[in-house]
This record gives structure tokens, C-alpha cells and sequence, in this order.
């Protein structure tokens, strides 16, 4: 399945990447023209970069321009470069004992990983900037040669809060994605091709590259690979997602209409009681939770008390038992949200659909069936794809309340019966260091999300047919 | 070399300097330098003070200028919650003793022994220069280059001043890695004798409970607490290790007779209705008894009450007849040290370590937080010897065997073992061979992490 | 007729009541149950978990802990108070820039940019922390300065969470804009004078939002301080008394504890709830 799914998206790639293409032609074409037909400013500007606009008196473009290749110069030459030459090995000197029992630390992989991917990134980025040097100039030069005045250096900066005013909105989050979300990202993508576990830890052993063994080992069904495993924590995934999305959805709506109903008083205090669930962190409510369903815990004592029960219900120890308490669990935590959002939308179904059909003698059921639900499954179709999404990755319910326990000797690297892959991923991470493997897990988990997300996009209604309902 | 001292110095000194300026606020560090008194009325230290250590780092420095022969700069001390203030104490007279080492600015944080490990495997650099750990730790700390050797005098003062379980606790291969603190890290039985008549049959004991409606505790998917069945039949499991922290055998007959009356037990345990999985009395409710160690006696007391007794483990009688007494792992607290890149620091670390686990420190850490000593010094005090729990303790590690070295994943192995008794997978209904199974699986495995 | 219409309304309502009766007890007896466990003695059950809800005897002891110098609970409140504020002001402050950038402006690469960062919202986040904690501790902002650090990392790549507020500035006609910029404005004033004053509601939405993730902040937040206790926040040295033996008889403390973040937050929560609504309606139904 996710072949195919790939497949398909590379087929719908096809045409940008074509774009792409014939796009550096043309640009190659642009900056060979550029130095051609331009006068010496402009060939000068190719070696020294924001020459020409200096020289036409554009001083703010040009001393930026020259700024970034001087400190690009700079941070290549001092910094970067030291790391990227090791990018081949990530190093090769380990940390060493001295006699008097010091150490010494030396090479360390992680961080020759990490600036050799940044300066790849920045090596990236200056070519863009070099490349929007050429067409300053170009551009430039054919406004002079128009007989235009060019912009002054006012105009300049008084464009970034106009004409561009993107540029300057854009600028901080864009850095902070670059570097906070997407390098990162990059570098443990990365980091699935490296063997980076607990025994190649730096600064005191090395890592090195491992080409795809680690996938070779997610993939492996014998005793020492996890294959099984994998399949099992994925099910659980996808079967939780399931659950967790529509029962929320079904329930919270139920309470919506409930409360809703004509002649129902005090709409805002049975809202405001459930929407306690949202307000509290969750960390507080979920662990008082974990607690009380415990093996000895409130419900269990109290249920032993009355005499409904005579030994204890495993309730966290049984796997069956446990993903149904979750389940049941993640409602208390779920449906106040979906009553919020459904109790708006549904009064916006209009009244007289209602009056028509009870004129035609139609149940309550009946109306909620053929009326009700098309409408709000097409209006919140894509709140429910995030749901979904979201609850692949709902890391605090599960965590919080079984830690994704119990374990058994059927899985192997310490996953349990209640893990998603993202429980399972975090366990690797902070219990064993196991970084190889949870990063080909993390490319799983994205690789699951992206093609669910783009299945069932593309059949989403409200997507297919916007005009649908009005 | 003079050149090298003046390099290090510098940059401690500006480390340290960093440090006070962005920091200012922890009431947790010392302030040893201020008020670092003579050193005659620091008696406590006396006998600790690590005169053979200052050789080490800078002997050709004047004796004028013997205050900065170790430098300065911060030790960072992780330690469990209960002994943070404890450790302060004991770091400040240590400070006031050795006036040349007051240099450095210790700070004592509360990482649990747990965790400590991971923290600094995760980050070797960030982590503590001083740490407390459970010994079940050593191997993953050794491997991963987490902690430094003890070598030399300092070696020779830990197999010199501990019982031999705690010093071979420390050792992986041939090498000390760690300073021993305690040595109570075993189980035995808390009871109240208000419920449970006789404290030495298993079976009367789970009886009593369940007459009383009390709950029975016992962690048995815990991979610390479940060999107490499997050894007590005669069963092993050990590791061999090298140097450098590999597992290179595993000597381990779970899958065998004496394996299978022991999970048999452990099953039929389980299908006690008083039987509940766990090992800490605060975190238990209605309590009869309770297989745990001397960190909970003071809980173990206030909710027992007057009915607070402690015995060893009892013993069960077997599938097989036979009556068979369960025994369980003699455990070892340790301090480690973080490789160092200053000799200074690292002379200064080891000598404070030897302090704090010198007999003197580690009978009055028994006084104020219970922790039962490994020094055999200590050992022999006549508070120690006359400790309910830790007699109890006592009699019990006569049946144990001392700790050795695990690696992490038998841990993991042994709460999945444990887990599918709980959950059921494995029951009282379960057939010979498929508990037979089980245990070859989890024989198998156990062999597999030696390489 | 219309006399059993009545009646079987009146039947269908009594059971809605009730009904909502029971879910509304649900709902609240977990954190009942905490409120009571908070006031129980420690001399009962030494703090731990006991089998019974009601304490014998109340008492003030977990909260006079909690304030006392022996805890540090004050501390860690006021840490993840400031990193829930800055987190708030500053991440609020990313998004409506994002989104007015790619609500109102139609500039080179916009549509591969959401598509990119649609792309890098499918990563899980778990998946960076180690490298996000070695970048951070580059800048020396982990364990001591772990705290700019948690309001960096929070603020950082918050500007991927625009959809919401780019949905209702998409609502806010353009003609207002274009009107605006025949007369003379910039476009950085009608984003000032025009735009965000008009967008009060989404704006508290966002704000309270992001002012509520830092208090669950647990992963990511021990990440990065451990070992460190003065840059804890809540939920790191919170989740310490329930899940490790060091903390055995925390448990009234965790309650204790527990009411004194939940109650403030509840009541802000509260007051601010017509806001939220609006924002997870409009957001819901633009996807």
C-alpha cells in the first residue's frame, strides 16, 4: 500500500519537477546572459557581490549583499568548513585517556553531522543570494538603460514595511522553522542511515554510516529483528486513531444535540462542566486518572467495598482491558472538544429542513440520519482528517495513563501492548538512546501520516465539490 | 606543562566565571569558598582527607601556592531527593576540611538513582561530575564512556574499606568504576502482625491476607524482585563481562525443572486475589505485607503501626513438594565519577567521593535517611547491627547472591515476563509446556545480549 | 394530540436531564476526588494512595509543602508561568504575521512554502528532541538556561500553527484593505491599524491557546532541564512524585500541587471560553 501510495505521488510530482528543471535552464541561461551583456559593475559583481548596486549609489542592497558573502566567507572558512570535510566519515578520532586519568575529547560525530548538514544548507542559500545578486544587477542595468530613475535607498527600506512587507513578516518565522524544525528534521533523517545508539554515543565513541541496515532491521521478521513488533504497534496505531476519531466525534455530537434540545435549561453551565477536561492540563487529570483505576486504586476499592467484585479488574494490566479504558478514557478527554465545535455548526442547519421533514413524519433518528450527519460530515471533513492525524501521534493520553504498558515477551524493544509508534519512538529515544532505530521509526510515522493524509484527502466531499451544500 | 596548568586554570576560571554570572540563584550550591574555616575543627573529615590524592595533579606547583594547585571551578552531585541535604552538609564540611579544594563550587541536585544514568548517557558533557546509581546501571555507564575508572590508592581504598559484594558490585572486567555507598539494596519482608501469623510460608502469609482482606505486595515484574523465585530453586542467571562493559556470556537453566516449579509459583501467587503487583508502601493501599526494601521503613512503620514487623523472605512450598526458600538479589548503591578533562577537577572529585563514602559519612547517612552502609567499618556500628529492617535485611542477603552486572534489555525482558504473568497469558490454566515455552524464549533472549 | 405531544416532550427532557446529570458527574468526579484527597491529612496513609475517597481528617499539609522552603514548587510555577506567558505573547506574535503574509500577500515560492511546512507537520515531534536539545545547548540555553531555551523552542516554529488565524483573516473582506491602500497606507499599517485591531477575537484564541500548552509541557521540558531542578517546570517535577519510588507519600502533594495549576487555568480558561469556541469552530471547518 504505501508503494503504490508513492507511486502516485511521484506521478503527480512529475510536472513540477519538470518545471523545476527547465527553470535552472533558464536561470543558468539568465546569468550567462547577465554577464555577457553586462557592463563591468556587473561582472565585477559576480566575484564581489553587491558591487554594482554600490557603484549605482544603491547602497543598502549592495552592503547586504556584500555583508552576506563576507560573513558567508567567513563562517565557511572559520567554521563550517572544519565539519564538512569529515561529512565522509563523521570523524575518526575517538576520545583518548591520558595517564593521569583525564581525558581528552576529539572528533565528535554529532555536531560534524549537524553544521555539515548546516553548512550544506547555507552553501544552498548563498547561491540563491548570488543568484538574486545577478538579477539585482540585471535588473538594475535595464531600468538605467530605460532611462528610469532607480529606486533610492528610502524607497528601499520603506518597501520592506509595502510592496514587501512579506519579506519582513516572513523573515523570523521562516528562520525559525529552518532551523528549529526542518534542519533538524533533516539531520535525523540522516541519522537513520548512521549506526548512533547507546554504545556509539559522542563525545565518547564515534558514529559512522551504515547505509540502510537499520531499515533492513525494521523490516526483519527472525528473532532479532523487530518486523513483528512493528506490525503490532502499527495496528494498535491505526485501531486507536480509528476509535479515538469517531467515538469522540458520534459522542460529542450526541451531547451537543442533547444539550441543544429545545427546552433543555442551563445550556451554558452543562457546557461549562464538561469543558473542564480542556482547561485542566492534562498532565494533571490523566496521571489522578492513571491513579485511580489502578490495580488498587479508587474505582477497584470502592467496587471490592460493595461487594461487586471480589478480586480486583486489571484494568491497566490487561491489554484488552487497558485498550478499551483508553479508549474509553480519551471520551472524557475528547468530547467536550467536539461538543464545542459541533454545537455551532449545528445551529447553523437550517430550520426549515427540519420543519419539512417532521411534516413528512420523520423520527428524530430518521432526521439526524439523513439530515444531521451528511451535513456535518461534509462541513468538518477535514477537521476530521486532523483528528485522525492528530490521534496517530496523541503521545499524552497513552503515555500518561499506561506509559505503553504491559509489556510482554512477544515484542521486543521494550514497546507494549498499549504503545503507538510515537510512545514507542519516545521510548527509544529517552530509555535506550536507541536514536538509529528511532529515526527509521519517526520516517514510519511520517510516511503513515502523509499517505492517510493524501488518501483521504483526495475523498474528502467538501474537497471533491466545494459548491456541495449551498 | 607550565604552560598547560596556566591553560586550564585560565579556563576554569572562566567557566567558573560564566557560571556565577548567568547562575546566582542556587540554594542548593555551597559557598565553600566564603566561609572555608581552618582546617583543625573539621574533625568529622579527618581521617578521609585524601592526603595520598594530592600528589596527583601539580607537583611541582610552590607550596604557597598550594590553594590553587587544584583550581576551581563547579562539581555538579546528582543524588536521590532524600540525601540532597544530607550531601550538602557533608560537602561543606568536607570544603572546610580541605581548604585547597574549596575552589570549586559544588552543587547537589536531586536526580533520582534511576534516572541518572540515562541523563548522563544522553549527555555525557551536561551531566553531573558526581553521581549516585544502582549498580544495575554500571555496564550501560561503562560502555557508553559515561564514568571514569578508580584506579590506583583509590581502588585499593574501595576493595580495602566495603564488604566484597559492594567492591565487586563497582567492578566491570577487571576495573573499579565507582565508589560503593550503601549496600542495602536488597528486599525482605514488612509485615503487619496484626494481619500475618506466621511470617516464614508464603502460603500462610497470601492465607492471612486474604482472610483479612489486605492486600499482599510483591513486584514480580520487576526484574529485580522476580529471581527471588528463580534462585531460590537453584536456578542462575549471571553475566560475563570484559573491560570495556560487554556481555560475553550468559550463564542462565530457567528453562528447566527447578525454572518451572519456580514460575509455577509465581503464577499461582498471582491468582491470589490479595496478591498485588508492586514494591512501595506509599504508593499501596490496605496493606498486609509487602516484599520491599530498608528506603520504606519509615513509610513501612506509619502504616503498620504497632503491628510493624520485618522478617525475611519466607519460603513456598513447590510444585514439586519441596519447600524451597526465596532468595533474591543483594544490590549496591554506587557514586561514580564523570571522565574528567581537568586532573585537578578530577583529583578534587575522587577525593571528595572517597569522603563521602568513608564509614564516618556513611554511618550518619544511615542515621538521617536510613541508608544501610556498605563499609564494613560502619557495618559493625551498634545502631546498625540493631536495626529491625536491617537485620531483617541481613538474614535475607545470607540467601541472596550479590548483583552482578545485567545488560539493560534483561531488564525489559524480565517486565515482559512478569507482565504476561500478570496479564494472564501465562495462568494457573496454563499447561507445563507452555510455561516450559516461555522460559525457553526467555532463556534464549537472556543469551542472545551476549555477544 | 397535543396534550401527548407535551407529555412526550416532558419524558424526552427528563431523561436528557438526567443524562446530562450523569455525564456532568462523570466529568467532575476525578477532579472532586482530587479536591478532597488534597485536604487529606499526612499523618493518613503518609500521603500515599489510600482505598477510600473521604479523608478522616483535613488538613492544610500538602499545601503548606507546596509553599514551604522545603519544596520548590513556587519556583517551578513561576518558571512555567514565564515560559507559558513569553510562549504566548511571542508565538502569537509569529502567527499573525505568517498569517497575514499568507492571507493577504501572494509573493514567489508561497504555495510551495505551506506545502513544505504542511510536509514538515507530519514528522513527529519527538523525533528532533535530541538534536534540538545539542542546537540548544550550543547556545548554552539547556539545564541552567533551560528556560529561554522552552520559550525559544516553543516560539521558534510556532509560525507552522497559522491555519486558524490565516482562515480568519481570509474572512476579513479585501476590499476593506484595498480601500485602505488607495488612500496612501502602507501595507504594515493596514496590518496595524486595520487588520489586528478587527481580529481581537482570534487573537485571544491564539494567546490562550498557546498560553496553555507550556503547563503539559513534560517531554520536551525534561529534556532539557534534567538535572537542573531550578529550571523545572510543573509538569517535569510534578510527574516525578507519581512515577518514581524516590517520591513515595507525594501523592497528596501531586493533588495539592494539581488544584493549584488546574483552578487558575480553569478559571482564565473560563472566562476566555467564547474566544476558544469561535477559534476551534472557524478552525475546525476550514480543516
Amino acid at each position: 500500500m504505501g508503494k503504490e501510495a508513492n507511486a502516485g505521488s511521484m506521478a503527480k510530482k512529475q510536472n513540477p519537477v519538470g518545471k523545476f528543471f527547465s527553470g535552472v535552464g533558464n536561470d543558468l541561461k539568465e546569468i550567462g546572459l547577465t554577464f555577457v551583456e553586462g557592463d563591468w559593475k556587473t561582472k565585477v559583481s559576480y566575484l564581489i557581490m553587491g558591487f554594482g548596486p554600490i557603484m549605482r549609489k544603491q547602497f543598502v542592497r549592495g552592503f547586504a549583499l556584500l555583508a552576506t558573502e563576507v560573513l558567508f566567507i567567513l563562517y565557511l572558512v572559520g567554521f563550517g568548513w572544519n565539519y564538512l570535510k569529515d561529512m565522509g566519515t563523521l570523524g575518526t578520532v575517538a576520545r583518548v585517556m591520558n595517564d593521569d586519568g583525564t581525558y581528552n575529547y576529539n572528533d565528535n560525530s554529532f555536531l560534524i553531522l549537524l553544521y555539515g548538514i548546516l553548512s550544506i544548507v547555507l552553501v544552498f542559500v548563498f547561491l540563491l543570494i548570488w543568484r538574486v545578486n545577478v538579477r539585482v544587477n540585471r535588473n538594475e542595468e535595464k531600468q538605467l538603460a530605460a532611462g528610469k530613475k532607480l529606486a533610492t535607498n528610502k524607497q528601499d527600506l520603506h518597501s520592506l514595511l509595502d510592496s514587501n512587507f512579506d519579506k519582513t513578516l516572513m523573515a523570523l518565522p521562516f528562520t525559525g522553522v529552518a532551523v528549529f524544525t526542518a534542519l533538524p528534521i533533516i539531520f535525523m533523517i540522516c541519522i537513520a542511515f548512521t549506526n548512533y545508539d547507546s554504545t556509539h554515543q559522542p563525545p565518547t565513541n564515534l558514529f559512522s554510516w551504515v547505509g540502510l541496515e537499520n531499515f533492513k532491521n525494521m523490516f526483519s521478521f527472525g528473532t532479532s529483528g523487530i518486523g513483528s513488533t512493528f506490525l503490532t504497534v502499527l495496528g494498535w496505531t491505526l485501531i486507536w486513531a480509528f476509535f479515538a476519531t469517531f467515538l469522540t466525534y458520534f459522542c460529542g455530537m450526541g451531547v451537543a444535540i442533547m444539550i441543544n434540545k429545545k427546552g433543555i435549561k442551563f445550556k451554558k453551565l452543562w457546557r461549562t462542566i464538561l469543558v473542564v477536561t480542556i482547561a485542566v492540563p492534562q498532565f494533571v487529570s490523566l496521571l489522578y486518572v492513571y491513579k485511580m483505576f489502578a490495580n488498587d486504586g479508587l474505582i477497584n476499592s470502592y467496587l471490592m467495598k460493595w461487594g461487586w467484585i471480589s478480586s480486583y479488574i486489571p484494568f491497566w494490566s490487561n491489554p484488552t482491558l487497558a485498550k478499551v479504558l483508553i479508549i474509553i478514557i480519551n471520551l472524557w478527554i475528547g468530547i467536550p472538544y467536539t461538543m464545542l465545535i459541533t454545537t455551532g455548526l449545528l445551529m447553523n442547519i437550517p430550520e426549515d429542513l427540519y420543519e419539512s421533514a417532521r411534516i413528512d413524519g420523520a423520527t428524530g433518528f430518521q432526521m439526524f440520519r439523513s439530515i444531521t450527519l451528511p451535513y456535518m460530515l461534509f462541513v468538518t471533513g477535514p477537521f476530521l482528517l486532523t483528528q485522525f492525524t492528530g490521534n496517530l501521534n496523541n503521545f499524552n493520553v497513552i503515555y500518561l495513563l499506561t506509559q505503553g504498558g504491559p509489556q510482554s515477551m512477544a515484542l521486543s524493544n521494550k514497546a507494549g501492548y498499549t504503545d503507538l509508534l510515537v510512545t514507542w519512538l519516545y521510548k527509544m529515544t529517552v530509555n535506550d538512546t536507541n536514536y538509529r532505530m528511532a529515526a527509521v521509526l519517526g520516517i514510519m510515522v511520517f510516511l503513515v501520516t502523509a499517505v492517510i493524509s493524501l488518501v483521504v484527502y483526495g475523498m474528502l466531499p467538501s474537497v471533491r465539490d466545494e459548491e456541495g451544500f449551498q | 606543562m607550565k604552560k598547560k596548568v596556566l591553560a586550564t586554570l585560565l579556563a576554569t576560571a572562566m567557566v567558573a566565571g560564566c557560571l556565577a554570572g548567568c547562575g546566582g540563584n542556587d540554594a542548593a550550591s555551597t559557598p565553600a569558598a566564603d566561609d572555608a574555616a581552618p582546617a583543625e575543627d573539621a574533625a568529622p573529615a579527618e581521617d578521609a582527607a585524601p592526603a595520598e590524592d594530592a600528589e596527583a595533579p601539580a607537583e611541582d606547583a610552590a607550596p604557597a601556592e598550594e590553594a590553587v594547585e587544584y583550581g576551581s571551578g563547579t562539581i555538579k552531585i546528582w543524588v536521590a531527593e532524600n540525601v540532597v541535604e544530607f550531601t550538602q552538609k557533608q560537602v561543606a564540611a568536607f570544603m572546610e576540611a580541605n581548604p585547597d579544594m574549596a575552589g570549586y563550587e559544588v552543587s547537589v541536585e536531586p536526580v533520582g538513582e534511576g534516572d541518572a544514568a540515562g541523563n548522563m548517557i544522553t549527555d555525557v558533557e551536561g551531566g553531573a561530575d558526581m553521581f549516585g546509581f544502582a549498580q544495575d546501571q554500571i555496564t550501560r555507564l561503562v560502555s557508553a564512556g559515561a564514568v571514569s575508572p578508580v584506579v590506583g590508592d583509590n581502588a585499593a581504598f574501595v576493595t580495602s574499606e566495603n564488604d566484597a559484594g559492594a567492591a565487586l558490585a563497582a567492578t566491570v572486567g577487571d576495573t573499579i568504576y565507582a565508589y560503593p555507598m550503601t549496600s542495602d539494596n536488597g528486599y525482605f519482608l514488612y509485615y503487619d502482625s496484626n494481619v500475618v501469623t506466621d511470617p516464614t510460608s508464603l502460603e500462610k502469609i497470601v492465607e492471612d491476607c486474604e482472610a483479612a482482606g489486605k492486600n499482599f505486595y510483591m513486584e514480580i515484574n520487576s526484574g529485580w524482585y522476580q529471581p527471588a523465585f528463580f534462585f531460590a530453586t537453584g536456578c542462575t542467571l549471571t553475566y560475563d563481562t570484559d573491560d570495556a562493559g560487554n556481555f560475553t556470556k550468559c550463564n542462565i537453566d530457567y528453562a528447566s525443572d527447578k525454572g518451572l516449579v519456580a514460575l509455577k509459583e509465581i503464577v499461582e501467587l498471582k491468582s491470589s486475589p490479595s496478591f498485588q503487583n508492586g514494591s512501595s508502601v506509599d504508593n499501596g493501599t490496605n496493606i498486609g505485607a509487602i516484599v520491599d526494601g530498608t528506603w520504606d521503613s519509615s513509610s513501612a512503620q506509619a502504616a503498620f503501626g504497632d503491628g510493624y514487623a520485618c522478617a525475611k523472605l519466607p519460603s513456598f512450598e513447590g510444585s514439586d513438594g519441596q519447600t524451597y526458600q526465596l532468595s533474591g538479589f543483594g544490590g549496591f548503591k554506587l557514586l561514580g565519577i564523570k571522565p574528567q578533562e581537568d586532573p585537578g577537577k578530577l583529583a578534587v572529585c575522587h577525593a571528595l567521593a572517597q569522603y563521602l563514602t568513608s564509614a564516618d559519612v556513611q554511618l550518619s547517612r544511615y542515621t538521617e535517611a536510613g541508608w544501610g552502609p556498605s563499609n564494613v567499618t560502619a557495618q559493625q556500628d551498634a545502631a546498625v547491627q540493631a536495626d529491625v529492617a536491617l537485620s531483617a535485611l541481613a538474614e535475607q542477603l545470607a540467601n541472596t547472591i550479590p548483583q552482578g552486572n545485567y545488560p539493560g534489555d534483561y531488564w525489559t525482558l524480565a517486565t515482559s515476563l512478569g507482565d504476561d504473568v500478570i496479564t494472564g497469558t501465562l495462568s494457573t490454566s496454563s499447561t507445563d509446556e507452555e510455561l516450559m515455552t516461555a522460559l525457553q524464549n526467555f532463556q534464549d533472549t537472556c543469551i542472545s545480549y551476549a555477544q | 394530540m397535543k396534550g401527548s405531544m407535551k407529555t412526550k416532550r416532558a419524558i424526552s427532557n427528563t431523561i436528557t436531564y438526567i443524562a446530562l446529570v450523569i455525564i456532568s458527574i462523570i466529568w467532575l468526579f476525578p477532579f472532586v476526588c482530587m479536591f478532597l484527597q488534597s485536604f487529606r491529612s499526612m499523618n493518613e496513609g503518609g500521603g500515599g494512595m489510600v482505598d477510600y475517597l473521604l479523608p478522616k481528617q483535613f488538613s492544610l499539609d500538602s499545601y503548606a509543602f507546596l509553599f514551604s522552603e522545603e519544596s520548590k514548587f513556587v519556583r517551578w510555577y513561576g518558571n512555567t508561568l514565564i515560559i507559558a506567558f513569553f510562549v504566548a505573547v511571542l508565538s502569537t506574535m509569529m502567527v499573525l504575521c505568517v498569517s497575514y503574509a499568507l492571507s493577504r500577500m501572494r509573493f514567489k515560492g508561497r504555495t510551495v512554502l505551506m506545502r513544505f511546512w504542511l510536509i514538515l507537520g507530519m514528522f513527529p515531534g519527538f523525533l528532533t528532541m535530541i538534536c534540538l536539545y545539542f542546537l540548544l545547548k550550543q547556545f548554552g540555553l539547556t539545564q541552567e538556561g533551560a528556560i529561554p531555551g522552552l520559550i525559544l523552542i516553543g516560539v521558534a516554529s510556532s509560525g507552522m500553527q497559522y491555519y486558524v488565524t490565516k482562515g480568519y483573516f481570509d474572512t476579513i473582506p479585501k476590499a476593506l484593505d484595498e480601500a485602505a491602500r488607495i488612500d496612501g497606507a502602507s501595507r504594515a499599517r493596514v496590518f496595524f491599524t486595520m487588520i489586528l485591531p478587527m481580529s481581537k477575537p482570534i487573537i485571544i484564541y491564539a494567546l490562550l491557546t498557546a498560553f496553555m500548552n507550556p503547563w503539559c509541557d513534560y517531554v520536551f521540558a525534561s529534556y532539557v532541564a534534567f538535572g537542573y531542578s531550578d529550571s523545572y517546570n510543573v509538569a517535569v517535577a510534578m510527574q516525578r512524585w507519581v512515577w518514581t519510588n524516590d517520591y513515595q507519600g507525594y501523592f497528596t502533594r501531586f493533588c495539592a500541587g494539581g488544584m493549584l495549576i488546574a483552578v487558575p487555568i480553569t478559571i482564565l480558561f473560563m472566562c476566555l471560553q467564547k474566544y476558544y469556541v469561535e477559534g476551534v469552530t472557524g478552525g475546525a471547518v476550514k480543516g
